[in-house]
């Protein structure tokens, strides 16, 4: 009696299981920005120890090695393609949040799942750069310093990708079960514009940028 | 584009009580990306442009980086329109960031990198060899 008494007052409260908090804005959220500011530092480490690495190739001791610059090996109208697809991901998730906050499931699970698409597409092309650096070019993890820092830093972001698409198909998929939370979408669309973000610095700092 | 309505609304669909404004629409989103694509455009061509103009080249790549940068993070990410503290946790993290990283790269000499092995350019003298008795 008493639990559903409380569960009642709950749902009068906040029908759809949300918490007013002290900032006015709710945890998650908050939660989310405080974690992008966070990989800011991450991601502004490893940018730096490109920088710092790409004009060095060096020698990794006890290794052959590769001993030009990673650079040298870059396919900048492949990488364009990639960049693009990943802009148009970001669009396609901001359609998703507009599409949820009008209360229309149809249109939002589309639009996440054209995200999701678009984001396998950015991983297949990364894998797809990486075969052919390591296949047929030599240049592995391993192969100098700069080659080292090149793949951690691109790796690490295809791995924010990777994360990124678990996460629209887990709100893809609670969308089915039940009624979900706007926000939810809202911070997942967080998430993946920072990864679109992180991108546009990586695409112009190591690609482009002689 | 019009200015964004604030207001405090018990019923946002996003979270009751928060400030929340109507953000851009479909059809502003469409036109931001538009931009995006043409800045990206603008500088996937500088990989062709003749060498003379490889000057202009690198600073106007990383003024469309910023460009690009708070085009996404304001818009796509809402945070225009969003309440200040969200803003001020963001840029906090992304100054912090730029600061320390500034300070790193300085401090291996990346600014006047000949690139060389060395990491202090331009590399060590090396010592006179020794004479005896000289």
């Amino acid at each position: 009696m008493g639990d559903l008494l409380l569960e009642d007052v709950d749902d009068l409260e906040f029908p759809d299981d949300a918490h007013v908090t002290s900032t006015g804005i709710s945890n998650e959220k908050l939660g989310m920005w405080v974690y992008l500011a966070s990989d800011c530092l991450l991601f502004g480490g490893m940018i730096s120890t490109y920088l710092i690495y790409k004009n060095r190739p060096g020698e990794i001791p006890g290794l052959a090695g590769n001993p030009n610059k990673v650079s040298e090996y870059f396919d900048i109208p492949f990488t364009s393609m990639t960049s693009f697809i990943l802009l148009m991901s970001s669009l396609t998730m901001v359609f998703a949040v507009n599409s949820i906050l009008r209360d229309d499931l149809s249109r939002m699970r589309l639009w996440l799942t054209s995200t999701a698409v678009l984001g396998g597409l950015f991983l297949a092309g990364q894998i797809y750069e990486f075969r052919i650096f390591v296949v047929n070019d030599s240049m592995g993890f391993t192969s100098n310093v700069a080659s080292s820092a090149f793949f951690a830093l691109t790796g690490l972001h295809g791995v924010h990708v990777v994360i990124g698409v678990i996460m629209l198909l887990s709100v893809l998929a609670l969308s089915f079960g039940r009624r979900i939370r706007a926000e939810a979408v809202e911070v997942v669309g967080l998430y993946w514009h920072f990864v679109d973000i992180v991108w546009v610095l990586i695409f112009t700092i190591v690609y482009l940028i002689p | 584009m019009s200015a964004p309505v604030t207001e405090l609304d018990d019923d946002s669909p996003v979270h009751p009580g928060e400030a929340h404004s109507h953000g851009p629409t479909d059809k502003q989103y469409f036109r931001i990306f538009w931009v995006l694509v043409v800045l990206t455009a603008l500088e996937v061509s500088t990989e062709w442009w003749p060498d003379s103009a490889r000057n202009i080249a690198v600073p106007l790549l990383l003024f469309l980086m910023v460009v690009k940068f708070f085009l996404v993070a304001l818009y796509f990410m809402h945070l225009k329109f969003d309440p200040k503290m969200l803003k001020r946790v963001f840029y906090a993290g992304m100054l912090f960031a730029i600061f320390v990283y500034a300070v790193a790269l300085t401090s291996m000499n990346f600014w006047g990198d000949s690139g060389t092995t060395y990491f202090n350019d331009p590399p060590p003298v090396p010592p006179p060899p020794f004479v005896a008795g000289g």
